[in-house]
């Protein structure tokens, strides 16, 4: 019986009007909100993936994808050809086509070529803070679950993340600017001018100065870790609480230690959770644009980061293209224009599609495990 | 759990003598990664102070300069040239709103004809500049190669013709006859076609049939306006005395600074040769302090003749507002002239002190830290990289995040809430396994996706819905700028949607069922139980949930810096609802666009530091309530 009240008096429950009329402009409100977001991915889908993908195979424009990012250049030749040629076949154009007159020429910077700087950018800039991050973040997590009590240190850890995960990006940013980026220590043998302090080490020539480490991937990295390390301490401290505590007891009333206990019964069962849950913060490490503008990204580049490198410590000391500062340049600096829109659309679906199966691929794992997970 | 258990050391162990274990010296490692939280905490707050402190200091000293170069005393004056200049302005608005606005067929037309005209040679002019410059240039162009230019030509003519604007002023014949003479013009025309001139003469006729009877305004709003240029003389005679003054002292600063530097370096020098020639160097680069007396003294003098010139601008000014119609028949051109006679005593009373201000002017009264903070904290302008002066103040910054918050809260809130009830409440079951996802995926979208949505896509679309004849009637439509406070915090309100959506749902849910069951028990009706008891009993979480929807709306960047407009301005307040339409910056734009500009250690670079510190201290403070709600909910 699904209308009790029928039973009772006939026609219509008092008030049944404003009853009404009160959820349809509740459900109104909330199916509004769900149509913004369709029509916003709507609008970067429909835009968008005509540039990745393609009628014919293999379907997908993987030139886009590897790709170096060059400047546009569109022109018309004598016959009224229009071409579009990125700056590396503009040259070629022109070597080839010398003597021949063009006209209406215009350039559009980050406009030609793919985006494969940026790509690898944000993944080297991500892969690293995640190091970074899961490695303290987790050791933190399993003090605060394992080991900690009630104690003014506790206390002021747990104050200390609370807080850490409120701060704003961009005064992470600033953090990181100041921290990272001028005054961490270096060993070096030429210490800078605006070096803080300088430590002779005794060996050779060198010595520690803190002067930072200039705007480059590593800064970028520890930057974003910083700002990403609250979410992830709690979200595996959640992820080590949930293992049962029968697992420990039966492991300590077997005679093992603390350490053997974590690391044989708890970690094991804990770590696929502690993953997943770090799959959402890997799709907002990708995302964040403030705190990497002044650490590590570059607008243009022209090699990709591994390339003409000497030792692969100047890979870290290198300053990357990463894809959301990409969207930014693209979106502030150059004007929306029909030979502009393949890069800025593109760019814009590809960033999102990436996000989207990160976040899509933690909710799905998460369901899973809490699935498979009975204890 | 609780007890510490003892494990038996192997002898000889390692950290046996320092009585420590092996388990126990993992639980330390796992205890100093606990504490690497508070140590960057404490980092970020140490080198924000550390960085930002120091420029109370500088800004002091600038200010000092300010005042001792003379450049404080011309300001007095500047303030009511520009007031003057203001004053001006909206006059002329007002103006030319009335006539406008009466002509406003005419001018509709006008556009509408010539924005047909330019969207066809907008598309055609690439091809066509082709053919004309193959015709011109070589005098035997190969006739294939034209003819291919021709068609080309042709073909972009076509597809221009289909694609025009629509033009709902003029009627049907005349825009048939506007689209005939463009498609009969010659390659090479340059003149426009009859219908665009025509209306164009047409609105000429009205500007002037208009005018006429507003003559003597106009004559009023001449003298006012010339009224002002006597003092604008005056003042910019000064400006050459000070600014020169300003620079030498800067300057001596600078070697001043140096000098500091060398001898420092002289102190730490090993070797005694080296430590010599800095300390020469050093006493070389001795700046001679300027003469400042000198330049100040000539600007005293001239206080007779300024005073003088701020009575008679007074007195110019003082007849104007009686001369003035008393109303105008356009609302926007009666509205300017309303917010014009409001300002004016304020003018004339300030022109009045004027007088008292020129004299009692020190340039010798020192510059106290506190004013230097309080210029901060209270200063209407900021003004960097100028050539008069440098002003930080942060009250167009903090107004800029406010209103955006304003905006993005007073839509997300209802909304979001709003969707929390209603999927806590009253949806279907899977109208929750849908809709909650959808809203939590939005969540998921980077903000500088957003941001570029909204600098290519909705600021466009925002502003040409604002064209349209039918909503005129909303204040502030039309929209002048496509980026501005409305448009960024409608896309800061979907940011804090899910966030607000999601706490909020928690809070509701947490509500005991018990309390829902009591109520139908006494015969509530589902309405009544949510809106008189569920929603009371979760208020607290719905406060917190507002609250860190808040903190996160102030703290977000990207979007601001790309749809905000960046104008640094206290918003106009006087048009009312149209304020919201106005560009605005933001606290944590001005950080993200000057950051990277600004030289390491200057005054300026400390500045945007302050600005971190007050956005982190505000920022906190917001969790910080949030997080007493939350806490208040669980007792």
């Amino acid at each position: 019986m699904s209308h009790p009240d029928k039973l009772i008096r006939k026609g219509l429950p008092k008030g049944h009007f404003k009853d009404v009329a009160v959820r349809f402009l509740l459900g109104g409100g909330t199916y509004f909100i769900v149509l913004i977001a369709a029509l916003l991915f709507g609008k970067i889908i429909v835009d968008g993936a005509p540039v990745l993908f393609k009628a014919e195979a293999p379907f997908v424009d993987f030139d886009f994808l590897t790709a170096k990012n060059q400047t546009l250049h569109v022109f018309d030749d004598a016959q009224g050809t229009r071409h579009q040629l990125p700056a590396s076949e503009y040259s070629e154009y022109l070597k080839k086509n010398e003597g021949k007159e063009i006209f209406n020429e215009q350039s559009y910077s980050y406009s030609g070529g793919g985006i494969a700087g940026p790509i690898v950018g944000t993944a080297l800039l991500t892969v690293g803070s995640m190091i970074i991050a899961l490695f303290f973040g987790v050791c933190a997590a399993i003090y605060l679950s394992e080991y900690a009590k009630q104690s003014p240190f506790i206390h002021a850890v747990r104050l200390a993340i609370l807080n850490l995960a409120g701060i704003p990006s961009i005064v992470f940013g600033l953090f990181g600017f100041s921290v990272f980026v001028l005054a961490v220590p270096v060993i070096t043998a030429a210490p800078s001018d605006r070096s803080l302090l300088v430590i002779p080490l005794l060996i050779g020539d060198y010595v520690m100065s803190f002067q930072g480490w200039n705007s480059s991937l590593m800064a970028g990295c520890a930057t974003l870790a910083c700002m990403i390390l609250p979410v992830i301490i709690t979200a595996s401290e959640e992820s080590l609480r949930a293992v049962p505590q029968g697992f420990r007891d039966a492991s300590l009333a077997m005679g093992a230690t603390r350490w053997q206990t974590i690391r044989k019964c708890v970690l094991p069962f804990s770590l696929p959770g502690i993953l997943t849950s770090s799959l959402l913060s890997i799709a907002r490490v990708a995302g964040e644009t403030a705190p990497i503008m002044f650490t590590a990204a570059v607008a243009a580049k022209d090699d990709l980061p591994w390339q003409g490198l000497k030792s692969p410590f100047d890979l870290l000391s290198s300053q990357v293209q990463a894809l959301p500062y990409h969207i930014y340049t693209l979106a502030a600096r150059i004007p929306n224009s029909e030979y502009t829109q393949r890069a800025q659309f593109g760019s814009v679906f590809v960033f999102l599609l990436l996000v989207a199966f990160l976040s899509a691929g933690s909710m799905i794992l998460r369901a899973k495990l809490r699935a498979k997970l009975k204890w | 759990m609780s007890q510490e258990e003892k494990t038996a050391r192997p002898p000889g162990h390692r950290f046996q003598k320092r009585g420590l274990s092996f388990d126990g010296a993992i639980k330390y490692f796992f205890a100093s990664n606990a504490g690497l939280t508070i140590v960057i905490l404490i980092l970020i707050i140490v080198f924000l102070l550390k960085e930002g402190l120091g420029f109370f200091p500088g800004y002091r000293r600038e200010l000092e300069i300010y005042r001792v170069a003379g450049l404080e005393f011309v300001d007095i004056s500047r303030k009511n040239l520009t007031a003057q200049e203001q004053l001006t302005s909206l006059l002329n608005r007002a103006y030319f709103a009335e006539i406008n606005g009466k002509s406003a067929r005419e001018i509709r037309r006008t556009q509408e004809a010539s924005a047909l005209f330019n969207a066809y040679t907008d598309q055609i002019g690439a091809t066509r500049d082709l053919v004309v410059n193959n015709t011109q240039e070589g005098s035997h162009p190969n006739p294939q190669m034209m003819a291919t230019l021709m068609a080309n030509y042709e073909k972009q003519k076509t597809k221009a013709l289909s694609s025009l604007p629509a033009t709902p002023h003029l009627t049907e014949s005349e825009r048939a006859a506007l689209i005939d003479s463009i498609r009969g013009r010659a390659v090479d025309a340059t003149e426009d076609p009859p219908l665009v001139a025509k209306l164009a003469e047409e609105y000429a006729a009205a500007q002037q049939k208009h005018a006429e009877p507003l003559q003597a305004v106009r004559a009023t709003i001449d003298t006012f306006e010339s009224s002002g240029s006597e003092l604008s003389g005056l003042i910019s005679e000064m400006t050459e005395t000070v600014t020169a003054t300003k620079a030498k002292l800067s300057e001596a600063d600078l070697l001043e600074k140096d000098r500091k530097t060398l001898l420092a370096a002289a102190a730490s020098a090993k070797d005694p040769a080296e430590r010599e020639k800095l300390t020469a160097e050093a006493h070389a680069s001795l700046a001679e302090i300027p003469d400042t007396e000198g330049p100040i003294q000539l600007l005293l003098e001239r206080r007779p003749a300024c005073i003088e010139i701020h009575e008679k601008l007074r007195q110019a000014a003082s007849g104007i507002p009686s001369q003035l119609p008393a109303d105008f028949s356009q609302p926007e051109a009666n509205r300017l002239l309303g917010v014009a006679r409001k300002a004016w005593p304020v003018f004339l009373s300030d022109l009045g002190k004027t007088p008292a201000e020129i004299n009692s002017w020190k340039h010798d009264k020192p510059v106290a830290l506190t004013t230097a903070i309080g210029s901060f904290l209270t200063g209407k302008d900021w003004v960097t990289g100028g050539e008069w002066q440098d002003f930080y103040g942060i009250l167009p910054l903090a107004a800029g995040s406010l209103m955006i918050s304003i905006v993005a809260l007073v839509i997300a809130i209802p909304t979001g809430i709003g969707a929390a009830i209603y999927v806590n409440q009253f949806a279907s079951p899977w109208e929750q396994s849908t809709i909650k996802p959808v809203i939590e995926f939005i969540q998921a979208i980077p903000s500088v996706v957003l941001g570029f949505i909204g600098i290519l896509v909705f600021g466009t679309v925002l502003r040409d819905l604002s064209m349209s004849d039918s909503l005129s009637w909303v204040p502030g439509f039309p929209i002048e700028e496509r980026l501005n406070i409305f448009t960024a915090g409608c896309l800061l309100a979907l940011m804090s949607i899910p966030t607000i959506f999601s706490l909020a749902e928690d809070a509701i849910n947490n509500v005991p069922g018990a309390y829902a069951e009591a109520s139908e028990a006494l015969g509530a009706s589902r309405i009544q139980t949510t809106f008189r008891v569920i929603i009371p009993a979760a208020f607290s979480g719905i406060l917190a949930a507002i609250l860190l929807g808040l903190g996160r709306v102030i703290g977000e960047t990207m979007v601001v810096l790309l749809v905000a407009g960046n104008r640094i301005k206290i918003p106009d307040f006087t048009s009312g609802f149209g304020t919201f339409f106005q560009p605005a910056h933001t606290l944590t734009g001005i950080i993200a666009q000057e950051l990277g500009e600004v030289p390491l250690g200057s005054v300026h670079y400390r500045a945007l530091f302050v600005v971190g510190i007050a956005l982190f201290a505000v920022v906190l403070a917001i969790n910080a309530t949030a997080h007493r709600f939350v806490n208040q909910m669980k007792h």
